[in-house]
């Protein structure tokens, strides 16, 4: 199981419920906490979690990040001449040290947004979050579900409908206009299946009594202990986390000059429950392969 | 009580996030405010579909046309900017109303993005295609007489798109909103502009009769 490529991660088989709060709490903190500490500490979460999830594929994958990374740290001090500390002039405006350090602040913390966006794609599913919101909006999510099960029916009867209109002798050419109109045929034809099929799949769920009372759901998430310590635990950190922002972090300033990261317990504090709950994710997924390992090597 | 529940976010809700943003966040964190904003916009209009009646016949069709501008993007994925999705969700709306064509703007771009990646523009890319949808649904009569009204209105879905998500761009490199910048990313970024308003028209006039009918003649069959 372990070794497939499309795997099971250990993080992602915790309670829907559980991993939307650690997703909610970790991208709501990096976001309206602007700190640099912070920052970095989700952008290293990220990406450890990234690069647990993904291996090796995810590093050819930082060939795409690093530019942007770069770029975003770079344009900043081209566009911004704020700051005291001029470094050198270009065209007779100054590029200041603070605006290259905020352009490092802002790069820093849109990768880690980037990154953690990624590994909630791959973690919160389509079902799971179907299964969270199922009950809150059941009309919005009947729509949610049905299209994203219609998608692939679609997508595999657009490929037999292109292949019997070449079957008719209908060939696209080479040109953009030809490959233009063969796709649109394609669609055309696609429109008055799907709606057809439409009308078919709602006379099919009036006749199994859809929207009658007295229906139960039904699904495979079940609450365990190992999901309670895990909630309690984003919980309580991020709890201390906006308690520390709130009592002790002064705002760090930019400009017109570069704040100083103080060194009162309170912001250690909170940057310590921070760092930690960035690092939950990639410390459990670590925790439990190294698990697996120690049993498989038992056998 | 639905009516009270969008009022209530659209008048109170989205301007108190954003003075509170402003005033709260010292580093000016635009980008996140307008996020909160695009994602609170969407709100009202799926409020309103929640608490609205409808047989399962239109949720289906509903979910069905989504899928299908999804699978619009998807297979013209080889031939960039040039996407069917802005046309189905116009069509959409003139058969079946501004509140279908937001829905099926948003919820293709929600949709969509899980195969082309999520990320904080999706609560933009939802407003916007679902305001040219349910736009759509608003000037519906006129749309639907004249063939070049219709085309103009494609050409305009395409500038807002571009414009709107232009500001995005700014506001996600930058923490701020900075004119100059954002007229370059418009002006680099005019070439899909043009690829988006061009393709929309071009979209519109060869599916507007052909999947026009069809929506029609679904609509007289099922009476909805």
């Amino acid at each position: 199981m372990r070794g497939n490529a499309g795997r099971e991660n250990a993080f992602s088989r915790l309670h829907p419920a559980v991993l939307m709060t650690f997703f909610l709490s970790e991208l709501l903190l990096t976001v309206f906490l602007p700190h640099p500490v912070l920052q970095a500490e989700a952008l290293v979460g990220g990406l450890l979690f990234c690069l647990l999830l993904w291996g090796g594929e995810f590093l050819r994958e930082l060939g795409f990040y690093l530019p942007l990374f770069v770029l975003v740290a770079l344009t900043n001090p081209l566009f911004s001449h704020n700051g005291v500390t001029p470094l050198f002039f270009l065209n007779g405006n100054p590029v200041t040290w603070e605006a290259l350090l905020y352009g490092i602040f802002l790069a820093v913390s849109v990768t880690g947004v980037l990154f953690w966006c990624k590994a909630y794609s791959r973690v919160m599913t389509s079902d799971k979050f179907l299964y969270l919101f199922g009950k809150v909006a059941p009309r919005l999510s009947l729509v949610l579900s049905v299209a994203l099960r219609f998608l692939p029916a679609y997508l595999a009867q657009s490929k037999r409908v292109e292949r019997a209109q070449k079957g008719v002798g209908l060939y696209a050419g080479e040109s953009f206009t030809d490959r233009i109109k063969n796709r649109l045929r394609v669609f055309v034809a696609m429109v008055s299946w799907s709606t057809e099929n439409a009308m078919e799949v709602s006379a099919s769920m009036k006749g199994r009594g859809y929207g009658k009372k007295g229906r139960t759901n039904f699904s495979l998430f079940k609450f365990t202990s190992a999901d309670g310590v895990f909630l309690a635990l984003i919980l309580s950190l991020t709890a201390l986390t906006l308690c520390g922002a709130a009592a002790g972090m002064k705002n760090f300033a930019f400009y017109p000059r570069v704040s100083r990261v103080e060194l009162s317990p309170v912001s250690f504090a909170a940057c310590l429950s921070f760092g930690l709950q960035s690092l939950l994710p990639a410390l459990w997924e670590g925790k439990e392969r190294i698990l697996w390992k120690y049993y498989v090597s038992k056998i | 009580m639905k009516k009270r529940c969008g009022v209530f976010i659209l008048f109170l809700l989205i301007p108190a996030v954003t003075l509170g943003g402003t005033l709260l966040f010292p580093a000016r964190q635009y980008a996140w405010i307008s996020l909160c904003v695009a994602l609170l916009s969407c709100l009202p209009f799926f409020l309103t579909f929640e608490r609205g009646e409808g047989a399962p016949a239109r949720l289906i069709l509903l979910s069905s046309l989504t899928a299908l501008s999804v699978l619009g993007r998807i297979v013209f994925t080889p031939l960039p900017g040039f996407k069917p999705v802005t046309a189905t969700v116009v069509l959409v709306a003139l058969t079946f109303g501004g509140e279908a064509g937001f829905l099926t703007g948003s919820l293709s771009a929600l949709i969509s993005n899980f195969w082309f990646g999520q990320g904080p523009w999706t609560p933009f890319q939802m407003f916007s295609w679902g305001m040219v949808g349910w736009l759509a649904g608003r000037l519906s009569f006129p749309l639907k007489k004249s063939r070049i009204l219709l085309s103009l209105y494609g050409a305009f879905a395409g500038v807002l798109y571009s414009a709107v998500m232009d500001v995005w761009t700014v506001l996600w490199a930058d923490g701020a909103f900075n004119l100059s910048r954002y007229g370059a990313a418009l002006l680099s970024a005019l070439s899909f502009t043009a690829l988006y308003a061009v393709s929309n028209v071009i979209f519109l006039l060869a599916l507007g009769k052909p999947v026009g009918g069809i929506l029609e003649r679904v609509k007289v069959k099922c009476g909805l």
